[in-house]
Parts: structure tokens; sequence; C-alpha cells
């Protein structure tokens, strides 16, 4: 099957300056959440590179701020010091060009499978006024996920694994420059999830992609990443960085996914447990 | 297993109103209350299908029915763009709603007198009645389903490069449509309390109009039948129109246990 055709993007507003390769660059990107009393350092300022079709997988216990990071990255949030450059261009607000896949699926049930991924097209300049485009191009990513039989399904009669599918050709269709996945597929029971995992990566080698991933589970980060980033706790900081030099697609109870996923967690086990504010590194 | 269930309790439903029925003409029979003033089911059907034979009852009906429809369009409209503001307005939505609230302790029947002052005996005055019974329940519905769309929905529009003047119809609204019918269900019962209350007192046609003639003529037949037929229509409308409505989205947005 032939990788889906990508629809062009509009030309962007200012010339892109980047270094050859980095698609998206945080330079000391931290984030302080403030409330009436309370000041919390989510995270510790991060700088980090991510280059063209690369998949890093940002990996680290929970409340180490990467999910933080990926609402920075998605423009939800802003960061309270550094930047954040997509292609160059500084991050402001959310937009189709840095989708994110939510945890849970995040349907519109209002919406069919097939006008769910449309829905994203809409906005577009050259799918706006082109219904039949539309469709064309969400029937394209429907035959990828395999649920182009369900193209006129509700999102209510869809298994949990279909929902994902689905979700996940909603977010590829409007050819985002960077997808972000928080958390994939964490509602699913562990046969599902594995086989998502191996139709991931297809669809992934397919359509080379970057993207940044979130999760706490260290095989996941394995099956996944070319790159897993290991976070500290509290404030969330860049504990290590490890690569994942293995051909894809690569198979979650393989044996050496379980290696690296070893060598990720133990990244993990070598923190200080007394709270010292991680000074020692 | 399921279905087997439904039909049985539906069955019970069933008897349940044949022996209220029953009940009804035993007591009758038993004559401890003089018939004019306690009439069997028989008479009540009876003068019914009187009325119905004299052309007095199909009118009244359709012009009901006739009221609530334009009255109640107007009123789920207004409902609808003054919930949607104050949805999208937390200043707006804490003026209104206190005032709503307050408003929708008065019971339908209280808009009647303002109406007679402000438009006489014209059928306007029962519009009015209408409207003011269910505007409040349908925007106060439509703003808390709005407060009450998940986050994640709002989340996945922006990601996914909706542009702001875009959010109301393509993705509010939607998202809120489960809460809104249920604003739009409990509006149309209020609308219908307001509408035969009005009709009581300001109208030569309609349900409320025949209450207040078998009152006159001290028909005590015609005065339960057409409560009968009010409740009836009430219910029709109320569990099979706007319930199946409601039912079919709540199912659709995943909001019912059932999978």
């Amino acid at each position: 099957m032939q990788p889906p055709a990508a629809p062009d993007h509009p030309p962007s507003a200012e010339p892109a300056p980047a270094p050859p390769g980095v698609k998206l660059r945080l330079a000391n990107v931290s984030k302080v959440f403030r409330n009436n009393e309370q000041t919390i350092e989510a995270l510790a300022p991060v700088s980090l590179e991510i280059r063209e079709g690369e998949f890093v997988v940002l990996f680290g216990p929970s409340g180490c701020g990467k999910s933080t990071l990926l609402n920075l990255i998605a423009g939800f949030d802003a960061p309270t010091t550094g930047e954040i450059t997509l292609e160059g261009r500084r991050v402001r607000r959310p937009g189709n060009d840095r989708l994110m896949m939510f945890q849970e699926h995040a349907l519109f049930p209002w919406l069919n499978v097939l006008d769910n991924v449309t829905y994203g097209l809409r906005w577009l300049p050259n799918f706006r006024f082109h219904p039949l485009r539309r469709r064309r191009r969400a029937m394209e990513l429907l035959k990828l996920v395999r649920l182009d039989e369900f193209a006129h399904a509700s999102i209510h009669e869809l298994s949990g694994g279909m929902k994902q599918r689905a979700a996940l050709a909603r977010a590829l269709a409007p050819d985002p420059k960077l997808l972000l996945i928080d958390e994939p597929f964490p509602a699913l029971d562990a046969l599902v999830r594995a086989k998502l995992y191996g139709e991931l990566q297809d669809i992934l080698v397919r359509t080379r992609k970057t993207i940044v991933s979130v999760t706490h589970d260290s095989r996941e980060a394995a099956c996944l990443g070319d790159r897993v980033v290991v976070f500290t706790k509290r404030p969330g900081r860049i504990k290590a960085e490890i690569k994942v030099d293995m051909p894809r697609p690569r198979d979650i109870n393989a044996a050496a996914v379980t290696a690296y996923a070893a060598q990720i967690a133990a990244q993990l086990e070598e923190e200080p447990r007394e709270n010292d504010d991680g000074k020692r590194d | 297993m399921r279905t087997t269930t439904e039909k049985g309790t539906k069955r019970y439903v069933a008897g349940f109103y044949l022996l209220l029925l029953g009940g009804w003409q035993t007591l009758f029979s038993l004559q401890l209350i003089p018939d004019y003033l306690f009439p069997s089911p028989l008479q009540v059907g009876e003068r019914l299908w009187e009325l119905g034979r004299d052309g007095l009852l199909w009118p009244s009906v359709s012009a009901t029915l006739m009221r609530m429809t334009i009255g109640f369009s107007a009123a789920a409209g207004l409902g609808l763009v003054v919930g949607v503001v104050m949805g999208m307005n937390h200043v707006l939505n804490q003026c209104l709603r206190s005032l709503f609230l307050g408003l929708q302790t008065l019971p339908t029947a209280a808009w009647v007198p303002i109406s007679l002052l402000l438009f006489g005996l014209s059928d306007r005055g029962i519009y009015f009645v209408i409207v003011m019974s269910s505007v409040a329940a349908v925007a106060i519905a439509t703003s808390d389903g709005i407060l009450h769309i998940p986050p994640l929905h709002l989340r996945a529009a922006r990601t996914l490069g909706t542009p702001g003047y875009a959010m109301p119809l393509r993705v509010i609204l939607p998202a809120a449509l489960p809460g809104i019918v249920t604003g739009v269900k409990l509006g149309w019962t209020l609308g219908w309390h307001g509408a035969v209350s009005a009709e009581l007192i300001k109208s030569s046609v309609g349900l409320g109009y025949l209450l207040y003639m078998g009152r006159e003529l001290n028909d005590v037949a015609q005065v339960l039948g057409i409560m009968m037929l009010t409740i009836l229509f009430g219910l029709l409308l109320d569990r099979f129109l706007f319930g199946q409505i409601e039912r079919r989205i709540r199912t659709r947005w995943g909001l019912t246990s059932q999978s």
C-alpha cells in the first residue's frame, strides 16, 4: 500500500532559519505553575532537539513534567522560560502542524468515523472548499488503519482498539509536521496494545512522521522510540538519553526490547531516593 | 434476557393501568359518591366521544399543539442563544443563572395575569406564557451542557486547528447536545403547563378552554376526560418524541451504560 500523498501546508509566513535536519527545538524551556499560594516547578529548563523523522519518547515517572512538556509543544500552555520552535517558527498556540493524540481517543461522538477524519482537513486551505478532496484523503487514511469499512459507523460502535486507530487516522490526515502522542493506548488490554504497537510502527515507517510521545512504561518506550529521553522527578529534568538501535517493526515482547527496557528503567533506579534536589549529577 | 424482563415489566405496567380503571369502575359501581361528581371511566370516554363527534375536540387539540409548536420553537431558539452566550461568558452566566433560577420557582400559571394585562385576550398572550414558562429551563440546560463539555473535546478541536469563530457551531453546540436535549425536554413540559394554564382563562379554543368549559357546565366527565387527554399528549410528546431523541443522543455520545 502506498503512503497517502501529503497535503500541502500553506506556505509559512516567515522563512524558516532552522538548522538542517532539526524539526523541533526546545531551548531552555521550563514551566512553573503558580496558583494562590503555591508555586510548583514542574519542569526545570530543558533543551532538546528533535530531528526530522525521529521518534522521541519522553520517559519518566508520573510528575516528572513530561506531559507538561508535551502540552507546551502542542501550544496548550506557554513555557515560563525558553522557547519552542518548530522548523524555526515559534510555537504560540495549538495548531494542526503539531497534532496531539490524547490518552483517550477524543473522537467527536457527533460525527461518524469518516467525518472525524475529515474534520481536521476542513481548516487547511487546500481542503477548505473541497469536500470531495477531504473525503478522498480521509478514506486513504482509513484504509491505512484498516477502518475503511467502518467509515460510516458511529464512534460508540467501535471497539477500543478501533477507536485508537480512528484517532490515529484523524491525527495523520492533516499531515502534521509533528505528531504528539500522550501515552499511547493506555486504556486497552495488553493483547490489543501489543498489536497496535506493531501497527503504529508500521504506519509510522510508511508515513515517516516526526513524533514525540510520552510514557511511563519502559517497555513501550523501548518498543517505540528511536531515542528515549529519561526525565527525573520534580522538577522534571533530563537525566539521560538512550538511543534505541533496533530495526522496525519491533515486537513489544521481543528479548531485545526487554533488554533496552531494563536499561531505560535502570536510569531511574539510580536516582537518589533522598530528596536532595538532584544536585548529585 | 434483558428483553424478556423488559417485556415482563411492560406487562405489569399494562396490568397496573387495567387495575386502576377496574378500581375506578368498582368505586363508581358502589355509588358512594353521586355520579355527577364522580363519573365512571365509561362515561368519561363517552363524553370525549361526544366532544369529538360534535367537532369540539379536534380543533382544540390541534390549537393547543399549534400554539405549543410556535411558542415553544420561539422559546427553544431564544433559550439556546441565551444559553450559548451564558455558557461562554462566566460573568453573564452568574448573573442570568440566578435570575432564571428565580423565574423557574414561579408556577407557570403565575404568568397568566401579567400576560392578560399586557396582551389582553389575544393568542399572543398564550405565546408569551409558553415562552416565559420554558425559556429559562432551555437556557440553563444549554449553559450547563456547555460548561460540562469534556475538556478533552475542546483540546482535540484546538489541536485539529479549529479557528475560534467555528468553535460554537462545530464543537461547542454538538458537544453540549446531550445537556441541551434534556433542557428542551424539560422546557417542553413546562411550556405545556403554561399553554394549558393560559388557555383556561384567555381562549375560545384549546385543551385549557375545554377544561374551563367543563367546569362552567358542571361536567365532571368532560373535565376528567380533557385532563386525561392533556396528560396523554404531554406524555406522548415527552416520552416518545423528546425521550427517543434524548435516548439516541445519549447512546451515540456514549453516555449510557449499554455498550
